[in-house]
């Protein structure tokens, strides 16, 4: 017990999701052990890149604090899949479909930021509106339903395994995290973001451009998305307007339980990724238990709650 | 003279501008489908309203005091199966017609418990709830709708004393109690003082939490009251309910000049800003707009508003300081 009261910060963070990680795969092996193959590991990992890229993003707009928080994730990456290949068939060379989805992801992301830093409206309410804009338009444009039409080579790297691993996991999201846990730990612009979310009065005084440094992160969260509604296109095969449902409660839950303050400046992306990987653990064991899916969005944002909760009543103990 | 000045004092700028949105769009729309301006489409345009102008009330008390809640229109779905099932069992009507704001209420302080009590960010906390119902809503319909429902709610609410449908009356008679609480009881101005500043408030002796709790409280139910209304005219619930009721309450009180920071509400504002987001929605669909673009309309005046709100206030200041110099 003692040891576990020495842990600090992301120690913390991580050996308490690795503890409930343990007990979600007990509960399955007592449940289910013919759910345990490499197939099945493979599956869980495909689905956590698009959550891992989206909840990065969200992860870093939170850290910034300003009560920063990006609603808006689910409906970028319905939007980028959609605008991506809707661009495919207006005449897009196949080979630029990849960079296409991260800019427009990017853009959306940006506007979201110029909403926050240049009109100053509540990030919250913001991005809850452009959330309903962005998915809006992606049905209302297809009218529901799915783009097919994907290049048969986008399809060899979206639905490729190398040693159980995914490959857009292993090119895209390992990557997206390592780098972004070295800029955030080690250069000076990553400890800004830390500055700007734990006292951005401070931040301001000394001298951070705290409103350009916020623009760029609604930006680079709407890239992520971006590289998400790619991921999905290619290992999908189409892209489908209501792709990302439910996203900003699964991303918002990856980040909590990740170690993610709520109100900004603490936390880490190792700890996102952990929190990923545990979230679809538990919604694939749910699968695999034959448990209809709308339990899924219940039992998610029960943990939300839960995390938070949780954290209120640590912080009494303290 | 001193009659006309004081009719035009009880309006504020925003709700004479609000006003003239509502008649120009009623006049656009009027020009643009000869369906639009008719006795039954204005009378369709005001029962669609009814549970909005009541969740929109609710809303209005939140935001100013610088909450929200998304998980509204799900809490509204909660309740009518609650009504809907009270109803299947032939309960008396009038009990039927309470248990939409009690379940509302009992759900609001649920909210209020995990946002208040927990001090969790209202946006998380109802996000998260808002999640937990879905599959609730689920597991309680399982996978059906209700439909076919008796007429004993109906029969009750659809008397017109003095030829005023009996929902025009509730709905002037909670806004009555709501404005009376917000102006003639302290409430209202600790409301609006833990809007402005919680710290502020807290400091000067206000029960911040008892306040706060209070208002998710009515907001739930006044938003279940909104439920007995939808399964009095619908006589259905489906799983869909209430989806797009969140958004379209929250565009619809900041359209009506409530503010998102908190510390300033418009009762009337509200009302209007009700009446010309259905005006709006009612007026595209008759035009030809396919409904799916509807949450696009919605979330785009939402933005609108504030980004335009935003920088006539930057232009006022700008203007101010031009003049000191």
């Amino acid at each position: 017990m003692k040891t576990i009261r020495n842990l600090k910060g992301p120690a913390l963070v991580l050996s308490l999701l690795t503890c409930l990680w343990v007990i979600v795969i007990l509960m399955l092996a007592l449940l289910k052990p013919s759910a345990f193959s490499l197939s099945t590991t493979t599956t869980i990992l495909q689905f956590s890149t698009i959550l891992a890229l989206v909840s990065l993003g969200q992860a870093i707009v939170i850290l910034a604090g300003g009560a920063g928080i990006d609603l808006s994730v689910g409906g970028n990456v319905s939007l980028s899949a959609i605008l991506g290949m809707l661009a495919l068939k207006a005449g897009l060379p196949p080979s630029l479909l990849p960079i296409a989805c991260i800019a427009i992801g990017a853009l959306l992301g940006a506007a979201n930021g110029l909403l926050v830093t240049r009109l100053a409206i509540l990030p919250l309410i913001a991005t809850l509106g452009t959330l309903f804009v962005y998915s809006g338009v992606a049905v209302a444009i297809t009218g529901g339903a799915a783009l097919s039409g994907v290049p048969a080579w986008l399809l060899v790297w979206g639905r490729g395994v190398v040693a159980g691993v995914p490959v857009p996991f292993l090119t895209l999201a390992v990557p997206a995290f390592i780098v972004a846990g070295i800029i955030l730990t080690w250069t000076s612009w990553g400890r800004w973001v830390f500055a700007m979310g734990f006292n951005e009065r401070s931040a301001r005084l000394v001298g951070i451009p705290v409103d350009r440094a916020r623009l760029l992160l609604y930006a680079i969260s709407g890239a992520l998305a971006g590289a998400a509604a790619l991921i999905s296109i290619a290992w999908l095969g189409s892209a489908r307007p209501n792709i990302g449902q439910n996203l900003e409660l699964e991303s918002l839950t990856a980040a909590m339980l990740g170690g993610i303050a709520i109100s900004g400046g603490l936390g880490g992306v190792g700890g996102v990724m952990a929190a990923v990987i545990l979230l679809v653990t538990l919604k694939t064991g749910l699968l695999q238990l034959n448990v209809n899916t709308i339990w899924q969005v219940g039992i998610v944002g029960a943990l939300l709650l839960l995390v938070l909760l949780a954290e209120r009543l640590s912080q009494r103990w303290r | 003279m001193r009659q006309s000045r004081t009719a035009l004092h009880a309006l504020n700028g925003r709700e004479w501008s609000l006003l003239a949105a509502c008649a120009v769009t009623i006049l656009l729309f009027s020009v643009a489908s000869p369906y639009f301006a008719t006795s039954g489409n204005a009378g369709t345009i005001l029962r669609n309203s009814i549970e909005l102008l009541l969740a929109g009330l609710g809303m209005t008390l939140l935001l100013a005091m610088g909450g929200i809640d998304v998980s509204i229109g799900i809490v509204m779905g909660l309740a009518a199966i609650g009504v809907g099932n009270a109803l299947g069992l032939q309960m008396n009507p009038v009990l039927t017609a309470l248990i939409g704001p009690a379940i509302g209420a009992a759900l609001g302080f649920i909210t209020a418990t995990v946002v208040v009590l927990g001090r969790v960010p209202a946006i998380v906390g109802t996000l998260g709830l808002l999640g937990v119902y879905r599959t609730a809503i689920f597991v309680l319909l399982g996978g059906q709708w209700l439909s076919g429902l008796p007429t004993g709610l109906t029969n009750l609410l659809s008397v017109s004393p003095l030829g005023i449908p009996f929902a025009a009356w509730a709905i002037a008679a909670v806004y009555l109690a709501v404005w009376m609480a917000l102006r003639r009881a302290p409430y209202g101005v600790h409301l609006l003082a833990i809007g402005n500043s919680e710290e502020k408030a807290r400091l000067s002796g206000i029960a911040v939490v008892k306040v706060r709790i209070v208002t998710f409280v009515i907001s739930g139910a006044l938003t279940g009251l909104a439920a007995t209304f939808y399964v009095a005219n619908y006589r259905n619930v489906e799983m869909t309910i209430g989806s797009s009721l969140s958004l379209d309450a929250i565009a619809a009180v900041v359209l009506g000049g409530t503010s998102i920071m908190g510390g300033r509400c418009s009762l009337i504002g509200t009302v209007l800003g009700v009446l010309l987001l259905r005006i709006l929605q009612n007026g595209l669909l008759l035009v030809g707009v396919p409904s799916l673009w509807q949450p696009v309309v919605t979330g785009g005046l939402l933005i609108g508003v504030l980004a335009f709100e935003s920088l006539a206030n930057r232009i006022s200041i700008a203007n101010a300081g031009w003049m000191r110099r």
